[in-house]
């Protein structure tokens, strides 16, 4: 990155902790919480279904690793917040150990269908162990921070899309992200650069779970109580994956500016529209898979080149 | 003259089909060997064998006193084996550079020594016009040096060139032949290709094997191995054999 994008990251940066500044409602400062926290989310997401090209549908199982392992380190076993908190993404991080071991002997669509599968078995262990997540009537998250909540959750969700940015920008520039990119353009031709091609995607995917399992402990604590469904569901992993590829997977920018597109829709066709938003969110998915393959950063970013290299 | 690489009694089968049948041959330091053969008679399987991209049935594959069998292609590719695919894997929404840079991330972590070492790769393969081209888009004798030029850039001490000028125009096959020539100065100890061009494997090549149908069926130098009868029955069928011989 030059300085000059470097110094507009930084004053996007210092503007969004300044919001709270002026906007004082819960429940506005809670939407923008959601917006930020999916946009750290997809950031996460891009790492692997972005420059490594591995699609991953199945991110809610880390999320709810940070979920669930907040809450019942900390419930359960009076396990002090903090530590609860690391535990979970330890435990996320772990789980992405697991699953990429096994879902990356998988290319292509196999891959992506067995991150599903990983996730939904979380997601149904979660609704039957009863004795310990409570099942289907949740259980009680703790709460991060005492005073002023929605303002700390607020800046939180900031600071973590902007870790998460701070590592793609790392990333996207060292030799391993030039290894992720290699491996989602031909893994052959990875391989025969003396790429590990297995080590490499899998170091992605833990990072991408350490990330997603932070989100997933500061979305559990903000909502108090947490079920299977909401924290492990389908949804969630979907929401990422569509959001990264609507700004755009594999670019830097992509991920936030899919998360901020998405999550606003979502926010005013649910008004709107009540339980339709579901269907308008369906048409915009096949219109971008259809018409914008590259997604809005991807697309914008190619013709500005081509603009650039004919003048 | 130490044997670099030493294939011994190396098999494949793909079902019912002896692709690799029983091989074996050496290659010393400071050679140019080229494996030639008709279609299918298991040249490219025998240098998937060799780097690892598929594991032997049967047999010893050695590189420098280490032995390969079973190990995978990034080991190979680590140790020092350099190749190219015959069909070509351009990192296609990356550029020429970016591509060669990928080669050159095995011997360096750092973006600016593999940028140096990719550009000076480049200039050899007379590539540096194109160097901020997305891979995308180019010509096929372009990708074919994009090949040469990302193996090159990993350091190689043996380069396996699976058909680099097939398909080319003369001229621009013997040209790249020229270059081929050169690629001890880069460090490259022994060079082993697979190539249909019999003009170039004449001009470039110090020893040939011959293929046929999975076995070896002739070793020497190319002058002469070209006139044995059974190469040229390989190659022709049988009824040509009075007429050239």
């Amino acid at each position: 990155m030059t300085r000059q994008r470097t110094l507009i990251a930084v004053a996007a940066f210092a503007l969004c902790m300044l919001v709270p500044l002026f906007v004082h409602q819960d429940y506005q400062l809670n939407v923008l919480f959601r917006l930020f926290l999916f946009a750290a989310l997809s950031l996460a997401w891009n790492l692997v279904g972005g420059y490594a090209g591995q699609l991953s549908l199945g991110q809610a199982a880390f999320f709810g690793c940070g979920a669930y392992g907040l809450v019942l380190f900390n419930e359960k076993l009076g396990v002090p917040i903090p530590i609860a908190f690391a535990l979970g993404v330890v435990i996320a991080v772990g789980a992405a150990f697991l699953i990429g071991r096994v879902a990356f002997r998988l290319r292509g669509p196999y891959f992506a269908l067995s991150t599903i599968a990983f996730a939904e078995v979380l997601r149904i262990s979660a609704k039957n162990l009863t004795s310990i997540t409570g099942g289907d009537v949740g259980v009680q998250a703790p709460a991060l921070f005492g005073s002023d909540p929605s303002r700390w959750f607020y800046w939180s969700a900031v600071l973590l899309t902007a870790a998460a940015f701070a590592i793609t920008v790392w990333i996207a520039r060292s030799r391993f992200g030039y290894w992720l990119q290699a491996i989602r353009e031909d893994e052959d031709t990875a391989l025969a650069c003396g790429i590990d091609a297995a080590g490499t995607k899998l170091r992605a995917l833990m990072i991408s779970a350490a990330l997603s399992a932070i989100g997933g402990g500061l979305y559990a604590s903000l909502f108090y109580f947490i079920v299977p469904d909401q924290v492990l569901g389908l949804d969630i992993s979907n929401q990422i994956a569509i959001a990264g590829m609507l700004g755009g997977a594999g670019t830097l920018t992509g991920p936030i500016v899919g998360a901020v597109l998405l999550e606003s829709a979502n926010e005013l066709f649910k008004n709107l529209f009540h339980e339709a938003h579901l269907l308008i969110y369906g048409v915009l998915i096949v219109l971008v898979v259809l018409f914008l393959p590259e997604g809005i950063v991807g697309t914008l970013g190619r013709l500005w080149r081509r603009r650039t290299q004919r003048a | 003259m130490t044997a670099l690489l030493e294939v011994e009694h190396v098999s494949k089968r793909f079902g019912g089909l002896r692709a690799v049948n029983d091989v074996s041959f050496a290659l010393t330091e400071g050679e140019v060997l080229f494996i030639v053969g008709p279609n299918g008679a298991g040249k490219t399987t025998l240098f998937n064998l060799i780097t690892g991209f598929l594991p032997p049935d049967e047999g010893t594959i050695r590189f420098a006193g280490k032995s390969l069998a079973g190990s995978p292609p990034h080991v190979a590719a680590r140790l020092g084996i350099g190749r190219t695919f015959q069909i070509v894997k351009p990192l296609r929404n990356l550029t020429v550079l970016e591509n060669v840079m990928l080669g050159a991330f095995l011997r360096t972590r750092h973006t600016h020594e593999a940028a140096t070492r990719a550009r000076e790769v480049l200039a050899f393969l007379q590539m540096e016009a194109v160097a901020d081209l997305p891979a995308h888009g180019l010509p096929l004798a372009t990708l074919k040096r994009l090949e040469i030029a990302r193996a090159l850039a990993t350091r190689p001490k043996l380069i396996l060139l699976d058909e680099v000028v097939a398909g080319l125009p003369t001229s621009e096959a013997l040209a790249l032949a020229a270059l081929l020539l050169r690629l001890p100065e880069w460090g490259v100890s022994a060079v082993a290709g697979v190539e249909h061009v019999m003009q170039v494997v004449m001009k470039v090549a110090q020893r040939v094997v011959v293929l046929d149908r999975g076995a070896l069926i002739a070793e020497g130098i190319p002058s002469d191995v070209v006139r044995r009868p059974a190469v040229i029955e390989a190659y022709l069928g049988a009824k040509y054999k009075q007429v050239t011989g």
